[in-house]
């Protein structure tokens, strides 16, 4: 045990963020000027001819990431790296979508910029008010009043919500509550994957303590987070909807906020040798599910152990209205779909058989037939799967048409074909879960259950949320006003490379290590709210405002206000 | 420089070597460095000039043809034993091609067993598939399945990625599924330009909507010289003289027998002018080799009393396809004439046997020889040394021994086991759920590896300021599959993997174990039961 937390303790600490900084432009040789070109010369016809979301994005924001990019050609030679860089990204996250992203160079590859302690916000938007939810154990806050529960007041001198607006500019989000629900999930801990580093060393952090404004220094440290990646097996991925930089950064809190856990993973994660994962009781020496990543004044202890702790938690919650089941879902980032939703069902039927809150809160996506097929387990009704579509243009034409493709791109092959003549922007939308598998086993909760999202919750997070809302499985309770809204089912630039191999649309690899991903199939609603799109618009709820209690309490305030939903569900 | 002295079946175009195209004489086939045949000499003693240190392997009264072409062939479900869905009656044949997918069982029998081995071990299936087809004679087949790269090693010539040296891919072209008219006028046009197209046209029977293919092919021009027909038993009889740019059809007796209870109008065919070569078709519902082929062709033909002679069969596996080939290649298989390739087959046979005859009615026991571009590939093993082919595999056909060249894909210079090939293939049978896996995560993790140092290097000619590596680690050999999938669910797997059950591997020849599971299934209404006579 000495080794995990010696391992884990210098895993969280890292590297000063000024002195990576200051190694890293000695290792990351700048782009050449051919090598920028090649940069925009690939991405515009792949955002042209590929990117499904384009036609929505010209729509919502006014934007035109293909003409922005072609204009940054024309002057892109006389910007300095950073600039280049920036220019980028800031193209490609005016979008708005999480999941089309551009990843820098490689210097930064896996690499979380870190503060010890989690930002969160209660009250309404209007009235927003900020505390520090969580602080690990550190050295790097001098002030002892700096504690959890302290409220802040301002971000390097600037009032906070302001701040917090304004950091939010640089971050996905279509609606103003999402990015700023992005924006206080990335405000302490920034995937440097997906995004340029912060722009200071420190941050000096206004708090309250009484009437007291105290300021603190604290200096942003890099920590070590493999670059998440969605499914071992290559077949499997393809069938992603996640947001890769919320994953990174959920994996970089659990560092930082339960190491004990990280560490069990870790070392599980090194054991492991077959992709899929093990569906039988956890082993001794893995952490127990009662350490859940993070969450707003998650509580310890009472879980149910999990043999998927990474992804699963469930416990028994006390509320006004009696004790009441409680799941929480961190994440349907899981390589195995069967293993997880025997797991949930597993889990379902140890907890209260009358009354269940489903957490999907900060859910940033995984594979879409994980969420999906999990549904069933909730409702009598026929779950009706999510369908997906591909812009009709001629390189997606040219991409389901490929013998390689034929599998998984076949279907939308005759829509696209037609398209041309019907002038249809999109193909024919097809579920991407086989309608069977969504009713293959059945309901197992046979009592009343309630959702819980917030804007964090995201791609596959919004499927399961569409189904739940579509099918009636019982009330969604919105933490903001919807989901985060992500639509669409992701592929990494290596996976529409491949993709295109053998058409005429096949490009190379970027240059020195840098990446992207682009949302590839749309996501259009069935059921109740069938042919309505998720990006942009997300699924809304029952509005919540997060309380001080719920950050600081358990969530006890939201559990009481759930159990009071479905008892309103109930009666109505 | 090699030699083959034996009884010579040349199927020479070229008068010097013999007056008739048919006819055969004691003689010697010499084959240059270059792999291509320099003479054809009568008797026992004439040596061409430069060809004094010439290796010459008698055959003694053993029969030397051109080796045999399979011009059409799914090369990736030859591990597959015949298909029959359980739960069609058995007086109800397939109406065509698009009717047996739709079959309930179709994927999981077809498509998932031949998804696993391309996906788990892509290069031990083409090297079975093409050691089943050498096994039969054959030096050139069609079908293999779309891949990311030329295959180094390969056994036997492959139509559609056969380039003779030169840069030009497209020599051949091919098409299984029905493509739309703007698809056909595409092919017409490069048709016109030299190279051949191979199109699955009107398969099923007569009379039935998948005729409209054939005239689908003509309104968009494919009607060439260069159209290679394959099946084509819906067309009516009158609609083949319609092409008059005489093309070629390709008659598959066994599959389409098997499937719908008839097949193509050879005759007709013939009469309108067009060329007709034999091809086994695949695993689920063809013979193992066109040494199979040439079986079935001979029932069918005695059966509808059409008349062919064996000479007509062994043509439609010789010369009807080299010539066919030759349209595109411009280069010639299938006959042994000075300037055609060096590709010869031996066939064991007594002084005094009819050559067609033999040939026809030939086992993989009595394939003595097979010689690709001058190197003897494949025979018994005194042959293989007497050849000069000595870096060998061994294994056993038909109840004999036999050698094979097969280089490793990873070392070229080592010979390839044949019993790692089965070992490897029989692995991946046993746990197909764990093999698809592994063998996902293997072509994904070398992509992703080639993919990183391609970017590292700067990303492609673009750069300015690409850094010189080392070269790119290989790019693994990724297959596709080229039948229609079936019914089955979006991704075109079950839901779980472990529900995919792959078969006891086909054998490499006509063996009991086929010839008994003919019998009572199909459609042929026993026509196909009498295959096992040539067996016995």
């Amino acid at each position: 045990m000495a080794d995990l937390s010696l391992h884990a303790a210098a895993a969280q600490r890292g590297m000063l963020l000024s002195d990576v900084l200051r190694r890293r432009r000695r290792l990351i040789p700048a782009l050449g000027p051919g090598e920028r070109l090649k940069v925009i010369d690939t991405l515009v016809p792949l955002l042209e001819g590929v990117y499904c979301h384009l036609p929505q994005k010209r729509a919502g924001y006014a934007v035109d990431p293909v003409q922005a990019l072609r204009l940054l050609r024309q002057r892109c030679v006389e910007l300095t790296d950073g600039e280049f860089h920036l220019a980028i990204t800031g193209i490609i996250t005016g979008l708005r979508d999480a999941h089309t992203r551009y990843v820098g160079p490689s210097g930064l590859r896996g690499r979380v910029a870190t503060l010890p302690f989690l930002v969160e916000s209660f009250g309404s938007y209007a009235a927003a008010r900020f505390i520090v939810s969580k602080l690990a154990e550190t050295a790097d806050v001098e002030d002892p009043d700096f504690v959890e529960g302290v409220e802040l007041v301002s971000w390097n001198f600037v009032p906070m919500s302001r701040a917090v607006d304004v950091y939010a500019t640089q971050e996905t989000g279509g609606r103003p509550d999402a990015r700023r629900a992005r924006a206080l999930e990335t405000l302490t801990f920034r995937s440097l994957d997906y995004g340029p580093p912060p722009d200071e060393h420190s941050v000096v952090v206004g708090f309250k303590v009484g009437r007291t404004l105290h300021e603190v220094r604290i200096p942003w440290r890099v920590v070590g987070i493999p670059p998440a990646t969605m499914a071992k097996d290559p077949q499997v991925a393809l069938k992603a909807g996640w947001n890769p930089a919320a994953e990174s950064v959920r994996k970089a809190k659990k560092l930082m906020f339960a190491p004990a856990a990280w560490d069990a993973q870790r070392l599980e994660g090194a054991k492991r040798k077959a992709p899929q994962r093990k569906t039988s009781a956890p082993e001794p020496d893995s952490a127990p599910a009662a350490s859940p990543v993070v969450g707003s004044g998650a509580a310890v202890g009472g879980w149910i152990a999990s043999s998927l702790p990474d992804v699963l938690s469930a416990r028994t919650v006390p509320t006004k209205r009696g004790d009441v089941g409680y799941l929480r879902i961190w994440s349907f980032d899981v390589d195995d779909h069967e293993a997880f939703v025997t797991e949930v069902r597993r889990l379902l039927q140890e907890l209260p058989q009358d009354r269940l809150i489903v957490d999907l809160r900060a859910n940033p996506g995984g594979l879409i037939w994980a969420a999906e097929r999990s549904l069933q387990l909730f409702t009598d009704e026929m779950i009706r799967p999510t369908r997906f579509s591909l812009l009709a243009t001629p390189v997606t034409r040219a991409m389901a048409e490929s013998a390689f493709n034929r599998l998984e791109l076949d279907a939308w092959v005759e829509s696209l074909t037609d398209a041309v003549s019907t002038g249809e922007v999109y193909s024919q939308p097809i579920a991407l879960t086989d309608p069977a598998w969504c009713r293959d086993i059945g309901r197992t909760y046979p009592g009343a259950a309630v959702l819980v999202v917030d804007p964090n919750t995201y791609s596959s997070g919004d499927l399961f949320s569409a189904g739940w809302a579509d099918h009636g499985i019982g009330p969604l309770v919105s933490v903001g006003q919807a989901t985060g809204a992500g639509g669409a089912n992701v592929w990494d630039d290596l996976q529409l490379s491949e993709a295109l191999t053998g058409t005429a649309y096949e490009f190379d690899p970027l240059p020195d290590g840098i990446h992207f991903t682009m949302a590839i199939r749309r996501a259009i609603r069935s059921g109740r709210s069938d042919g309505v799109p998720i990006e942009d618009l997300g699924i809304r709820g029952i509005p919540y405002a997060l309380t001080r209690r719920d950050l600081m309490e358990g969530n006890r305030d939201l559990h009481n206000f759930c159990a009071q939903t479905l008892h309103d569900w109930a009666s109505s | 420089m090699l030699a083959i002295r034996g009884r010579i079946v040349p199927l020479s175009a070229d008068r010097a070597v013999t007056p008739g195209e048919l006819d055969g004489f004691v003689g010697t086939v010499w084959i240059g460095d270059d792999g291509m045949v320099s003479a054809v000499t009568r008797g026992r003693t004439a040596t061409p000039a430069g060809f004094e240190a010439a290796r010459v392997v008698d055959v003694g009264s053993s029969l030397v043809f051109p080796g045999l072409i399979d011009l059409h062939n799914h090369l990736a479900y030859n591990t597959l034993p015949l298909w029959t869905d359980p739960n069609r009656p058995a007086d109800k044949p397939f109406l065509h091609h698009n009717t047996w997918p739709g079959a309930r069982t179709y994927a999981a029998d077809v498509t998932w067993p031949a998804y696993t081995f391309i996906t788990a071990s892509p290069e031990e299936l083409l090297a079975y598939a093409e050691t089943r087809a050498i096994v039969g004679g054959t030096t050139t087949i069609q079908g293999s399945p779309p891949k990311n790269r030329p295959r180094d090693g390969w056994v036997v010539r492959n139509a559609e990625d056969e380039k003779w040296g030169g840069r030009d891919a497209n020599l051949v072209y091919a098409s299984t599924l029905t493509l739309k008219p703007a698809g056909l006028a595409d092919k017409a046009v490069r048709m016109r330009h030299g190279s051949s197209f191979i199109y699955h046209c009107s398969e099923g029977q007569a009379g039935t909507v998948v005729a409209q293919e054939f005239h689908d092919a003509q309104a968009a021009g494919c009607l060439q010289e260069r159209f290679i027909a394959v099946h084509c038993n819906a067309v009516a009889p009158k609609a083949f003289s319609t092409w008059r740019k005489h093309g070629a059809v390709v008659w598959s007796p066994f599959s389409n027998m098997w499937l719908y209870g008839s097949t193509t109008n050879v005759p007709a065919a013939m009469e309108a002018g067009q060329t007709v070569c034999l091809g086994s078709d695949w695993g689920p519902s063809g013979t193992r080799s066109v040494l199979g082929e040439l079986k079935v062709a001979r029932l069918v033909s005695d059966d509808h009393g059409w008349g062919l002679s064996d000479s007509d069969l062994v043509r439609m596996v010789t010369s009807n396809p080299g010539d066919v080939l030759a349209r595109s290649w411009k280069r010639q298989v299938g006959r042994l004439q000075p300037g055609s390739d060096g590709d010869v087959l031996v066939i064991r046979a007594t002084r005094r046997a009819d050559p067609f005859h033999a040939l026809v009615n030939a086992r993989e026991r009595n394939v003595d020889l097979v010689v690709i571009g001058g190197r003897a590939q494949y025979g018994t093993p005194a042959l293989m040394a007497a050849a000069g082919s000595t870096v060998t595999t061994a294994l056993t056909v038909d109840g004999e021994a036999r050698a094979m060249l097969l280089p490793r894909p990873d070392d070229p210079a080592s010979p390839w086991e044949w019993h790692d090939v089965m070992a490897r293939l029989e692995k991946v049978r046993s746990d197909p759920k764990r093999a698809i896996e592994r063998g996902r995560l293997k072509q994904d993790a070398a992509m992703a590896a080639a993919y990183l140092a391609r970017s590292r290097n700067g990303g492609g000619s673009w750069s300015s300021t690409s850094r010189p590596s080392a070269s790119p680690p290989p790019t693994p050999l990724r297959l596709a599959l080229d039948m229609p999938t079936g019914l089955a669910p979006l991704g075109g797997l079950p839901k779980t993997l472990t529900e995919i059950v792959v078969p006891p591997l086909a054998g490499l020849s006509h063996d009991r174990e086929f010839l008994n599971s003919i019998v009572g299934r199909g459609y042929h209404r026993g026509l196909l039961d009498d295959l096992a006579g040539f067996y016995r």
